[in-house]
């Protein structure tokens, strides 16, 4: 098995960089409205000295870190299978005896993540001198319990995406239910404003919900805002969000592939 | 192991296509009731195949060829009817069944478009789990017999038509597979091309005792490797027995095509039955029994002012039309 990981990642990682300018170009398009966020809530900051408690430096920090989380916790799942359901491309991949999505675009999307994350990096730097944020209080220990936190956010986003993915199998219109789930992203996550900063109500409904743990959740832990309760609560909801959307996936797959074998293939 | 390598008992498959008319209208209409028409791609069939048996699969277009191997590979729920290969029943897509199967079908499976044929290999080696030393003798005598090495470093994009069909063939065979599944193997292919997958197939099949069940649009696939042949024509058993007994049954004719240099002003009914051939619209074509393709290609010759002159198979779809459709 993990030598089908190890050529897995050699194959994926070979396609990806044949397709760098592509990447490029969507690593830019990403970044823009993290920045846009970023530069108009630390104005509002500025000039207000502070929204809510949160002062310029809280929000440069706070959009800094967004940078790097969501890009680890985010996936193309949609855009990387989607289009093989539809057309058919699947095929050749399911009398694999290996499972399509959980080897093969899994490690596509992590192969993506290596080359996106590559081309961040000195935009990032270049950012760090332009907004100059103070990252004193960020710890060790913070950075550690992030990690983790990450990792189990990417598989959150990526099982849930790859569900939505897989209702291909019945309809043509994935894009658009997709981008409600992306509204739903944005609303609760954290990425539009910090959850804080929202109505009491949203910020009860986020935190039972999966999308904090893709962004907002991660970031707290870096810059050490949670309390004790707090990281536990967070763990414990990742670790139930885990399961649900594994098994939420596995039944939509199941199903799915039942009726593309049905419908013909 | 049971006494059938594919055992195949009232396979039947029924689609149902959404059907509507042209216009506004209908298109209106259909969206609140949507028709459908079913289409049974395949009624009812069977057949049994032995181990190491090569077996043809041959019926026009849309008889009903791609939808069984697809059920046989797994690809596919058939609506009615069992089959089993190898002791499994085909789409409950077990490991160990897909294992031990190959489908190849198309120009564009196993290989990744975008890198070189050799990184697929290996990553199919790992998939496969297939032992290192068992990989590199497998490899060697594909490479043998189909030249692979010079293709393997360049990406799969930039490799021709025939290059990629034999990189396709063998990434599937990697695995040393006790079935193969063979959708067209030979399409697009040159004569050359041609005949050396034909070879190829042909010394798979006597090395490893492999079974094989392919489809071709080409008579000669057919008649160089199969002793057997089975024939579906709108979804239903036509024929299946030795190809020896079918040319007994299919009356053989040859196709004339000539090319005159004065129009097309001459009465060619005295030699045989003028057809249309699509594909060659400059020429004419007339039917002739084979037997008396010298024959009548002398008094042609001799009678008429030819240009050009070529003596051909019918297409396979004719032969089993006229065979089967009266």
């Amino acid at each position: 098995m993990i030598l089908i990981f190890q050529r897995l990642w050699q194959v994926n990682w070979a396609e990806q960089w044949q397709y760098r300018a592509n990447l490029l170009m969507y690593l830019l398009y990403w970044l823009v409205s993290p920045i846009i966020y970023l530069a108009v809530w630390t104005s509002i900051a500025n000039s207000k000295g502070n929204v809510n408690g949160f002062t310029a430096n809280d929000f440069i920090t706070y959009y800094m870190t967004l940078l790097i989380v969501d890009q680890v916790t985010s996936n193309i799942i949609i855009h990387s299978f989607g289009y093989k359901i539809q057309d058919g491309t699947l095929s050749g991949e399911l009398i694999r005896p290996i499972h399509p999505m959980l080897t093969n675009a899994l490690v596509n999307n992590v192969a993506f993540k290596g080359l996106t994350i590559m081309g961040l990096t000195p935009i990032w730097i270049i950012l760090f001198f332009l907004f100059r944020p103070d990252f004193s209080h960020v710890t060790l220990i913070g950075i550690l319990l992030a990690i983790p936190a990450m990792v189990m956010g990417f598989f959150v986003g990526f099982l849930l995406s790859a569900a939505i993915t897989a209702l291909a199998f019945w309809t043509t219109r994935i894009y658009s239910i997709h981008e409600f789930y992306f509204a739903l992203i944005l609303l609760f996550s954290g990425q539009f404003v910090p959850l804080t900063l929202m109505p009491k109500v949203i910020q009860d409904i986020a935190q039972y919900l999966p999308f904090q743990l893709l962004i907002y959740y991660p970031i707290q832990l870096v810059l050490g805002k949670l309390s004790t309760q707090q990281i536990v609560q967070g763990y414990v909801m990742g670790f139930i969000w885990l399961l649900v959307s594994f098994f939420v996936f596995n039944w939509v797959w199941r199903k799915g592939v039942k009726r593309f074998s049905a419908v013909g293939a | 192991m049971p006494p059938f390598t594919i055992l195949v008992e009232q396979l039947s498959k029924t689609y149902q296509v959404p059907e509507r008319e042209g216009g506004f209208g209908a298109a209106v209409r259909s969206f609140f009731k949507r028709k459908y028409k079913d289409v049974n791609a395949v009624q009812k069939v069977d057949f049994k195949i032995e181990q190491g048996e090569v077996v043809g699969f041959l019926g026009p277009n849309g008889a009903g060829k791609t939808t069984t191997l697809k059920m046989l590979s797994g690809l596919l729920h058939p609506t009615g009817g069992k089959a089993t290969v190898l002791g499994f029943t085909p789409w409950e897509l077990k490991s160990d069944y897909l294992r031990s199967m190959t489908l190849v079908m198309g120009q564009r499976n196993r290989l990744s478009w975008d890198i070189p044929a050799a990184d697929s290999f290996l990553l199919n080696q790992a998939i496969y789990r297939i032992p290192d030393d068992q990989y590199k003798e497998t490899y060697k005598e594909l490479d043998e017999l189909l030249e692979l090495e010079p293709l393997m470093k360049k990406p799969v994009r930039n490799l021709s038509l025939g290059e990629r069909m034999k990189c396709e063939i063998a990434v599937g065979l990697l695995h040393r597979p006790k079935v193969l599944f063979l959708d067209e193997p030979t399409i697009g292919l040159d004569i050359t091309g041609q005949t050396r997958i034909r070879e190829f197939l042909r010394e798979y099949n006597k090395r490893t005792g492999a079974t094989i069940l392919l489809t071709s649009h080409y008579m000669a696939d057919v008649t160089a490797l199969c002793e057997r042949i089975i024939i579906i024509h709108q979804g239903q058993l036509k024929y299946d027995g030795g190809i020896t007994d079918l040319s007994h049954k299919i009356a053989p004719f040859k196709l004339i095509g000539i090319l005159l240099s004065d129009a097309n002003s001459h009465n060619l009914s005295g030699y045989g039955t003028e057809v249309q051939n699509e594909e060659d619209t400059e020429k004419r074509y007339i039917q002739v029994k084979a037997e008396d393709v010298t024959k009548v290609t002398s008094r042609l010759l001799a009678d008429l002012p030819i240009h050009d002159i070529s003596i051909t198979d019918p297409p396979i779809e004719d032969v089993i039309e006229q065979a089967f459709n009266q």
